[in-house]
């Protein structure tokens, strides 16, 4: 999709090239972005811990700080003013945000006055809070749960920096609607747009459910396995395919041995190739006990599979509409997820239509319906 | 900002500022407008032709923003809102259109929220959030409303939620397409106030497509005290009242001609949930003449609304209405006055109840008058609220104050409280005194008792005389101690029941004294009479001199300020640290590092049922029988809430106070059902002995889903809590294979039955003599058989659900009520009130605290999924298993370890149909199903042979002296 109006576009982050799923976020539509004719630079605070190493970047990037800032420090009881030590730190750290929010201000006010200013994470947004935004509009953006927010420091910071941006945008319409209930008055809604384009789906003849992730409790493959349990006596001639690694491993393993199921069961281990792995596959099935925006759950119906999924978060809802593209069960509770599983393997005509639904329904997170979406915004805030 | 300015080009949205004599806050208004995140905003003011210089200060907001701001002044004064708003639709630009009054404001995104919702759904209308400003105090808002505005969603028709039209009265909340207005031709009336509920109600059913967004878009000024009450403020002029009785009528056309039932029924309900409360609440202070015309205008309406608005509007406002269309003061100002004091923490809400009632038959009416129609006998039928099943504490008997005045420095006061349905014999002995307290709960003891100088039962009431020289008497501090709440504490025999004083139409008029406060006469100088917001007397600490009043204003401005409120929330912060250090984290944290320091004191047992509710159980029948068989040991017995019914020869700690903890701390064994808290440890000096409370149908522990979806460090806590118990009583291999499974518990198996049951293997004969007693006490004596029905415990969500008896009880009573008696167990949180006219054969037992009994005194047994099937079928006595919910309650979240239909001991039923025929089977199921029950307590009882509390006393206890126990 070709913008009819380019544009210069800042995304803030914590850091630009860090390894994990926000900057894969910022990577991904950074490049969409300059895909339709505007103009992206990419604006990191810190350097990154853990460097993702993107390569052929076609955006611009910078990052703030040379090395890490000290952490924030505030006096909790009022003997703690008198530690000098955390003072002069904290003096520090004043100072060097102090240059580097005017860094900020520079490259803002060298734009041109369409440009818009997109904030990823609030931590971020302390610097961009403390700039002179020079009257350009700043969309910030919260990328997890409502929920997950609430549970951490975030909660504060969202309120207190977020509250002035021009639209805080939200993963989910469930989240929107409860940042708006809790008073946060700028509230919109932007998907993350489907990081594969798939043209052909699979065909769905292997016998196999598969599931993609880090080997997490949180991602509650040992619930997996627990349903898997109960599904393979009824369907000996099916494969449950992991792929993935991570802490817990060696004790799903275990499990699987105990659960007398490791005949049944692939650890197939980590794989780059997620179109072929999803391909090699007629069932997906999702376990985690939390999610955000589950990416891995819209490529595979991107795919065509029919999916499983404990309804966790709003993300999951946000996909999947139960019985229509998707099957979902109660968080934890393995014996519907199993029950589920167990109606989708039986049934290839019902693994047929709920793929065929799903591969159409996840195209509402195309890159195009995504981009379009952002265009709006863009217009919106510069009326 | 950048993009283009409003000034040619059609601006996206039009904010219509209506001023009438404002000129003072006009511009903060339009600044809210200018300010907006949305540049594409036009402002127009529209001047109602005030006489201040309103109009002056519009021209120069336009002057100084052309092109954004446009001000417009009607040629004459229109008289309401309904004009200039409609000079507003007529002359806007904007392709959207929103109104705004001047003394409110907008929220600063509040345009491109509403343009953002308009543009992508389409809509002809989108409607978002509104909260009150209570301007007067700090600024506190509230919600308005908030429950219709949770979800953002788009309707095609208003109809698809009537309760948006009926509760959600404001236009100003709204974005209105300028083409929808024109095009349906809405405009406001106008001679007339409430113009904008006709406005809102007939946009509502004009717009085709509908966008609701929770973003709050306007904050309403509210302010209570102002010299200058806005319209909606001024609810006692007539002229107000007559005007909103011509909205209501026009609204009703309106609706009439969309042809939507039950859009009239809620807005009659609304009517009389709402808007008779708000008239009612000021005419104990209105004159005759205001009455009979309130009466005239409201009552004519009243005779209109549906039957079914009475029937779901609640019982006393039906009793309201019927009273004002009949022009009855006498008894509508205490029923008034019962509306707005009610309880609803109860499943069945108290109401505060000023009259003496009248009952005929089995019915309870508010009042003796009016039973002539069937009209007056059906709306004033109050048999429903319970009255007649309280105990005078328990009844909120209403005590009218008939006198108040000053004799020197005395405030003199008389009273008569009411005693309805007699429950004040006239023989009581009666005493009383009259307190005055700070209504702040720190500086409660400064207050003061006075007996009573009069004291008389005049057969419907008591009435009371007091006098106190307060301003002699008490000793306020001033500035912190404003509110004083007056009591009258009455002793009925032994019952006692504290009332607040009605104030009725006594007249406050002079009724002060003078005081001399702590802080000193620059804080305060004298008590004076108020009447509180609810119609009870108060006494405020008050000042009359210009230095008093100069200090309270100093006072006032300050804690309002910056720095003021600064201050008090250090202070509100320094009551949370004090709140702090006597919680349960701070407790346990002692518990950890003093007291568990501290030596084990060999010989103490502590004894827990169900956290501390009851003395019961399996924990009981151990106590008992440790007592029986003489064995020296120190008994610490935890309870929650009350001390009374448990045992007095043992020690009682209240659970989660200091003695608890080190109680536990020190404790040589632990003997409890179901958990001591999670945060505190056990030593391994201690042992545990965990008896648990019943078998389990449903599944348990990590069985459970709820259990599986938690975090890491949320099921760690679980084990390390699970990881306590030493010793885990079982009465099957069931349980083994259920409950230690799904707990994966380290502790020993003990396989000697439940203590508890053991009275039930031997049928009781340990117990025949508090058998009797109970007997005696339930009113059981009469030979009629006795059938307990005993439900599992309900939630809906995190929600107690009220419990609903789930079969029709008078069909039980004309079918089975010559025969059996049924008594009825819910679980504490459920509560249930025995139903007026069921009295004779429903007894409500769930306040006994140990179900062994009742198991024993019942003939039969009626429930669902309890646990308490595994016990009763012990007793080999018929069993009925009424599961009206089966498949929603044991298919979806929790699953059952077993097929209780299959394996049920009795006739399992799933209707009320079903359950009447099983019960006509009675007799024969006793036989029918003997086989069953045999092989129901084979499977779940095996080890229940009558011997458990021995088995655990002799292997812990045994040899008569404790020392070091088993381990």
């Amino acid at each position: 999709m070709k913008t009819t109006h380019a544009r210069d576009i800042f995304i803030v982050c914590n850091s630009v090239d860090e390894l994990g799923g926000l900057t894969r976020w910022a990577d991904h539509i950074a490049r969409l972005f300059v895909a339709s004719g505007h103009r992206v630079e990419l604006i990191g605070i810190t350097p990154a811990t853990t460097r993702a190493g993107y390569r052929d970047v076609p955006y611009r990037t910078r990052t703030l700080y040379t090395e890490h800032p000290p952490p924030g420090w505030r006096p909790r009881r009022p003997w703690q003013h008198a530690n000098v030590k955390a003072r002069i730190r904290q003096h520090r750290r004043d100072t060097g945000m102090r240059a580097a929010a005017d860094q900020l201000s520079e490259v803002f006010r060298a734009a041109p006055s369409d440009a818009v200013i997109i904030v990823a994470q609030v931590w971020a947004m302390e610097w961009v809070a403390l700039a002179d935004t020079a009257g350009l509009p700043v969309v910030a953006m919260s990328h997890e749960s409502y929920e997950a927010s609430r549970a951490s420091s975030r909660y504060g910071r969202v309120k207190r920096y977020y509250s002035r941006a021009d639209r805080l945008l939200l993963l989910t319409h469930e989240d929107a609607d409860a940042w708006a209930v809790d008073h946060m008055t700028n509230v919109g809604y932007m998907p993350n747009p489907l990081p594969l384009v798939v043209d052909e789906p699979a065909d769905g003849t292997e016998k196999t459910v598969v599931s993609l992730g880090r080997l997490s409790y949180e991602k509650g493959y040992d619930l997996l396995l627990e349903a898997w349990a109960d599904v393979a006596p009824k369907h000996p001639d099916w494969t449950l395919r992991l792929h993935g690694t991570g802490d817990e491993e060696a004790a799903l393993r275990a499990q699987a041995e105990t659960l007398g199921i490791a005949g049944s069961v692939d650890f197939a281990g980590q794989t780059s190739d997620i179109e072929g792995a999803l391909k090699k596959a007629s069932v997906f099935a999702l376990a985690s006990r939390a999610e955000g925006f589950p990416l891995s759950l819209l490529e595979a119906m991107a795919c065509g599979l029919p999916c499983v999924a404990f309804d966790c978060a709003p993300g999951v809802r946000e996909i999947i509409r139960d019985g229509t593209d998707g099957l979902l069960a109660v968080t934890g509770n393995t014996r519907q997820f199993a029950d589920q599983l167990d109606r989708l393997l039986g049934d290839p005509e019902l693994r047929a239509t709920l793929g065929a639904r799903a591969r159409k329904d996840a195209e509402r997170f195309s890159p195009d319906a995504v981009l379009a979406r952002w265009e709006h915004v863009f217009q919106l805030v510069h009326r | 900002m950048s993009g283009p300015s409003a000034g040619e080009a059609t601006p996206d949205v039009t904010v219509v500022v209506v001023v009438y004599n404002d000129a003072e806050r006009l511009p903060t208004a339009v600044r809210s407008v200018l300010d907006q995140t949305l540049d594409s905003v036009e402002v127009l003011i529209v001047d109602d032709h005030s006489p201040d210089d309103s109009y002056a200060v519009a021209r120069r907001l336009a002057e100084a923003h052309p092109g954004r701001v446009r001000a417009l002044q009607l040629p004459e004064n229109s008289g309401s809102g309904g004009g200039p708003r409609n000079a507003g639709i007529e002359a806007a630009r904007g392709r959207y259109l929103m109104f705004l009054d001047s003394d409110d404001r907008l929220d600063r995104h509040a345009c491109m929220s509403m343009l953002d919702a308009a543009e992508e759904t389409g809509a002809d209308l989108v409607s978002a959030r509104v909260v009150r400003v209570h301007v007067d105090k700090r600024n506190k808002i509230t919600e308005w409303h908030p429950w219709l505005y949770e979800t953002s969603r788009v309707l095609d028709s208003v109809l698809e939620e009537p309760d948006l039209v009926v509760w959600d009265t404001l236009s100003t909340n709204k974005c209105y397409r300028r083409d929808f207005l024109l095009g349906k031709e809405l405009r406001y009336p106008t001679g007339v106030f409430y113009e904008d509920l006709l406005f809102a109600a007939e946009a509502w059913l004009a717009a085709e497509r509908i966008a609701i967004i929770p973003n709050i878009v306007y904050y309403w000024n509210v302010a209570t005290r102002t010299d200058r009450p806005s319209v909606t403020n001024r609810r006692h002029e007539i002229g107000n009242l007559l005007d909103r009785m011509e909205i209501h009528r026009r609204i009703d056309a309106v609706f009439a001609r969309y042809g939507s039932h039950e859009l009239k029924v809620r807005k009659d309900i609304k009517f009389l949930k709402h808007d008779l409360v708000l008239h009612l609440r000021d005419l104990p202070h209105r004159d005759t003449d205001y009455r009979e015309r309130f009466a005239d205008a409201v009552g004519a309406y009243l005779e209109q609304l549906e039957p079914e608005a009475y029937e779901a509007a609640g019982r006393m406002r039906a009793v309201c209405a019927l009273l004002t269309a009949r022009h009855d003061w006498d008894n509508l100002l205490p029923a008034a006055d019962s509306l707005m004091n009610v309880d609803r923490v109860p499943a069945v809400p108290v109401h505060k109840v000023t009259v003496p009632l009248h009952v005929e038959g089995d019915r309870v009416y508010w009042c003796a008058e009016h039973l002539d129609t069937e009209r007056g006998r059906e709306l004033l039928d109050v048999t429903e609220l319970g009255f007649q099943t309280r105990t005078l504490p328990k009844l909120w008997p209403g005590n009218r104050l008939t006198k108040l005045g000053v004799e020197g420095e005395r405030i003199v006061f008389g009273g008569s409280v009411v005693n309805t349905l007699g429950r004040i014999p006239r023989d009581a002995k009666l005493s009383a005194v009259l307190e005055i307290r700070p209504r702040r709960g720190l500086l409660r003891g400064r207050g003061v008792e006075v007996p009573v100088d009069v004291l008389r039962h005049t057969g419907e009431a008591v009435e009371w005389e007091a006098g106190v020289e307060l301003g002699r008497r008490v000793h306020p501090v001033g500035v912190v101690d404003k509110v004083w709440d007056v009591r009258l504490r009455l002793k009925v025999g032994d019952q006692k029941v504290v009332t607040g004083l009605t104030m009725g139409d006594v007249s406050l008029d002079g009724v002060r004294v003078p005081v001399l406060p702590l802080t000193g006469p620059i804080s305060a100088d004298r008590f004076q009479a108020v009447g509180g917001p609810r119609g009870e007397l108060e006494i405020w600490l008050d000042q009359e001199s210009a230095a008093a009043r100069r200090t309270h204003e100093f006072v006032h401005d300050f804690v309002h300020s910056p720095r003021g409120e600064a201050t008090v929330r250090r202070a509100v912060a320094a009551r949370g640290l004090a709140h702090k250090l006597t919680g349960p984290k701070s407790k346990a944290k002692v518990y950890a590092n003093v007291f568990m320091k501290l030596p084990v004191r060999q010989g103490t047992v502590v004894f827990e049922s169900h956290m501390g509710k009851q003395y019961s159980d399996s924990p009981k029948y151990i106590y008992e029988e440790m007592r029986r068989a003489g064995v020296k040991f120190e008994a610490i017995w935890s309870y929650s809430g009350k001390p009374d019914g448990f045992p007095k020869d043992a020690k009682l700690v209240k659970r989660g106070s200091w003695e608890y903890y080190r109680a536990l701390a020190q404790a040589e064994f632990w003997i409890d059902n179901q958990g001591f808290p999670r945060d505190v440890l056990k030593r391994p000096e201690t042992t545990y002995i965990q008896t648990w409370h019943g078998s389990a149908l449903k599944q348990m522990g990590d069985d459970q889903p709820a259990e599986k979806r938690r975090t890491q460090a949320q099921r760690a806590a679980t084990r390390r809590m699970l990881d306590r118990f030493d010793y885990f009583v079982v009465r099957s291999r069931h349980d083994v294979d259920t409950l230690v499974r799904a707990f994966n518990l380290r502790a020993e198996v003990l396989p000697v039955g439940y203590p508890r049951n053991d009275a039930l293997v031997d049928g009781g004969a340990a117990l025949a003599e508090q058998l009797a007693a109970l007997r005696t006490r339930l009113g059981l004596a009469d030979g009629r058989r006795v059938l307990l029905y005993a439900p599992t415990f309900r939630q809906d969500g995190a929600d107690v659900a009220d419990f609903e008896m789930p079969f029709d009880l008078d069909r039980f009573g004309r079918e089975f009520g010559s025969e059996w008696v049924l008594l009825v167990r819910t679980h504490y949180l459920n509560e249930f009130t025995v139903p007026p006219g069921a009295a004779d054969f429903v007894r409500n037992v769930s306040n006994i605290h140990d179900i062994t009994q009742l198991l024993l005194l019942a003939d039969g047994l009626v429930t669902d999924y309890s646990s308490v099937m595994f016990d009763y079928a012990l007793l080999d006595r018929p069993m009925f298993f009424y599961a009206y919910d089966f498949d929603a309650y044991t298919r979806q979240e929790r699953g059952a370890y077993f097929d209780l239909r299959e394996h049920a001991p009795g006739p399992f039923v799933e209707d009320e149909e079903g359950l009447f025929a099983a019960l006509r089977g009675f007799d024969a199921s006793r036989s029918e199903y003997a086989d069953a029950r045999g092989a129901f307590v084979k499977r779940f009882g095996e080890y229940d042979t009558g011997t458990a509390a021995r088995a655990v006393v002799e292997r812990f206890f045994g040899g008569k002296g404790t020392t070091g126990g088993a381990r």
